[in-house]
């Protein structure tokens, strides 16, 4: 059996020096943050999962419809133009991110990133389950290829493929929704070749990245790893070793040695490979494996739990950590910035859309009648069910006549219609050019939304 | 500058160093290098496939311009065949057959009502709309079925008054229900 590589601060422990990929195997662990960190992990599962299948407002919860180009999300309906909106969700949500980061360092890895959850949660269990724990993992790895190997990795490698293909056809289900999936599923592959292959292509992206990739991509790939250096600083909470209490390590019965008795249980169980002792290192994922490790020594050799814990590099150091710090204000305020904005234009957002625009052709025609203007009116309900339209101008200037939406217009579920509108004032009472506006009431939901446009004409001193 | 006692055993660290940076001396990630040889693979496919075999693909602009051709196609398609079975007698009949009136009377409802008032009498209120009354025998521009027809696609012969070209918003087989509408709608 090959030894356990010694983690150094130099080099990655999954890359061994010839280039070749050093393939981990945490040890079993045990502990509160464990326990948190599985049912967190099952509750986000949970929600991926049953998003697709939970209807509100007819629609599923999240359903982005790329063939029909409207993007549902808990009962509010996105068309394409209304894509600039997504610009405040993403900068709300990445300093959002920012500012988790700024406190908290990488919470997201270790307890929220889709890629942990599934790793941890599903892949490393199904490991876990078919080959043993690390000592027994390790074992087969060096084996010779033999019956039970192969009879072993069949299993494992199978189990892989079928959560891949799983994890896969409920992506897809965000797109084209569920009852067209399992259409999908029924009828040959090659009737929906495109998201047959794209099915496909996920299913092998998932299983190469967590049945080989797995750590690799959080240490060299994952762009949000990548900059954590520049958005942790001294206060920032992460999990680190009490180097003051722990060193000198030695055995308990050592009366010289601090309080790590060099059991190496940290390093067993670190996904990544690392020593946290060595101090704070970009591989770290913040999920808290050598925490519970250590705890349990701790409880075991009688001394105060804490040696490896969440604190801030300040903090281990025994100063207190500063929460509110500039970098920190800065983040809330981008991020408060992008979620006011996001929460304004949500607001401001209907389920259905009015747009007067001016027909082509001459600006205004003139004749015996007055000065006439011609535009076209854009109706769209994003509404799953019949939408009625009721027409008001206000202030409209005394002696104009409108006319094209006299009467209600009435559109089927997510309908859309273009009216020709005319808008006529009698030379007597033409006194120039002005604004108006046309409101629109919409029922279902009686709420009035309004386009403006202007009335064009000629200067009223050249009429006379 | 790093110690090198410190290293661990297989880790060198390279002689030269800038502004205090040095470098250490270590083989890149085998699946790392191996992007990189797919990479120069590809292009050695990519160059031959593209440059050398006389495949051609379709890009997505080729594979766009390609549909629009074939709807412009299926609409002149779609017009010759209208041309040279439309006569004014079958729009005449057209406007017997409920379905094409029926068809037409939507169209009108949303284009030509706000001109021609939703009776035809270019009346709203009893106040004068700018276009012409349809209801009556009176034609300014020709009252055979085709002519209609022709006033509806190109617009009035008269740009100052108004009605524009809907050839751009409407097929020639709406244009003709449009005109079996109005036709429904003449007196005896």
């Amino acid at each position: 059996m090959p030894a356990i590589r010694k983690p150094n601060l130099e080099s990655l422990t999954s890359i061994n020096p010839d280039g070749s990929r050093n393939f981990l195997h945490p040890a079993d662990v045990e502990g509160k943050f464990t326990m948190w960190r599985r049912v967190f992990g099952a509750v986000l599962l949970a929600v991926y999962l049953l998003l697709p299948w939970i209807k509100i407002g007819g629609y599923p919860a999240v359903f982005l419809d790329i063939a029909e180009r409207r993007f549902h999300f808990f009962g509010l309906t996105f068309l394409a133009e209304d894509l600039w909106i997504g610009f405040f969700l993403f900068t709300g949500l990445g300093f959002g991110l920012f500012y988790v980061t700024a406190l908290f360092g990488r919470l997201w890895c270790g307890w929220t990133c889709p890629y942990t959850v599934f790793l941890e949660q599903i892949y490393r269990r199904i490991e876990r389950l078919v080959d043993g724990d690390a000592m027994a993992r390790r074992k087969l790895d060096a084996a010779k290829l033999s019956g039970e190997k192969i009879a072993k990795r069949s299993i494992k490698h199978g189990l892989y493929l079928l959560v891949s293909l799983f994890i896969a056809h409920i992506f897809i289900s965000y797109f084209v929704s569920i009852p067209r999936l399992y259409q999908f599923i029924q009828q040959s592959p090659y009737e929906n070749a495109k998201i047959f292959g794209v099915m496909l292509f996920l299913t092998g992206c998932l299983y190469f990245a967590f049945s080989w990739f797995r750590e690799q991509f959080c240490i060299i790939l994952c762009p949000y790893g990548r900059i954590q250096s520049a958005l942790t600083d001294d206060d920032t909470i992460i999990i680190g070793y009490d180097e003051g209490r722990g060193e000198p390590r030695g055995k308990k019965s050592d009366p010289l040695a601090g309080d790590c008795v060099a059991c190496n249980r940290c390093v067993q169980v670190c996904p990544t490979g690392i020593d946290i002792r060595n101090g704070l290192q970009l591989e770290c994922i913040g999920c808290a494996n050598c925490i519970d490790a250590c705890n349990q020594v701790m409880d075991k050799t009688g001394r105060p739990r804490g040696l490896v814990r969440y604190d801030s590099l300040r903090g281990l150091e025994g100063k207190k950590t500063r929460y509110w710090r500039p970098r920190v204000a800065l983040y809330t305020g981008f991020m408060c910035m992008g979620v006011a904005m996001l929460g304004l234009f949500l607001t401001g957002l209907h389920s259905a859309k009015i747009e007067l625009v001016r027909m082509p052709g001459q600006p205004y025609y003139m004749d015996d009648n007055g000065v006439r203007n011609q535009y076209r009116l854009n109706l769209v309900t994003k509404q799953n069910q019949e939408t009625r339209f009721k027409f008001t101008i206000p202030d409209l200037p005394e002696g104009a006549i409108v006319s094209g939406i006299e009467e209600t217009v009435v559109l089927a579920a997510g309908e859309e219609t273009m009216k020709t509108v005319l808008v006529q004032m009698p030379k007597d009472k033409y006194t120039g050019e002005f604004l108006f506006k046309i409101e629109v009431t919409v029922e279902p939901g009686d709420f009035t939304i309004s386009d403006s446009a202007e009335f064009l004409g000629p200067s009223p001193y050249t009429l006379n | 500058m790093t110690d090198k006692e410190d290293l661990a055993d297989h880790v060198t660290l390279r002689d030269h160093e800038y502004d205090g940076i040095q470098e250490y001396d270590q083989k890149l990630p085998g699946w790392w290098l191996f992007t990189f040889y797919i990479a120069i693979a590809w292009f050695i496919v990519a160059w031959f496939a593209n440059y050398q075999l006389p495949f051609t693909y379709t890009t997505d602009e080729d594979a766009l311009a390609g549909q629009l051709a074939l709807i412009e196609m299926r609409k002149n398609e779609e017009l010759k065949t209208m041309l040279a079975t439309l006569t004014d007698e079958s729009v005449q009949e057209m406007s017997q057959d409920p379905t094409h009136v029926a068809a037409g009377k939507a169209i009108f409802e949303t284009k030509c009502v706000a001109c021609h008032g939703s009776d035809l009498s270019a009346k709203i209120n009893g106040m004068q709309l700018p276009g012409v009354a349809l209801n009556d025998a009176e034609w300014l521009y020709g009252g055979k079925p085709l002519e209609i027809m022709n006033t509806i696609t190109n617009g009035s012969p008269d740009v100052t008054k108004g009605m524009i070209a809907w050839s751009s918003q409407l097929s020639p087989s709406e244009v003709a229900q449009t005109a079996a509408f109005i036709l429904s709608n003449q007196p005896e």
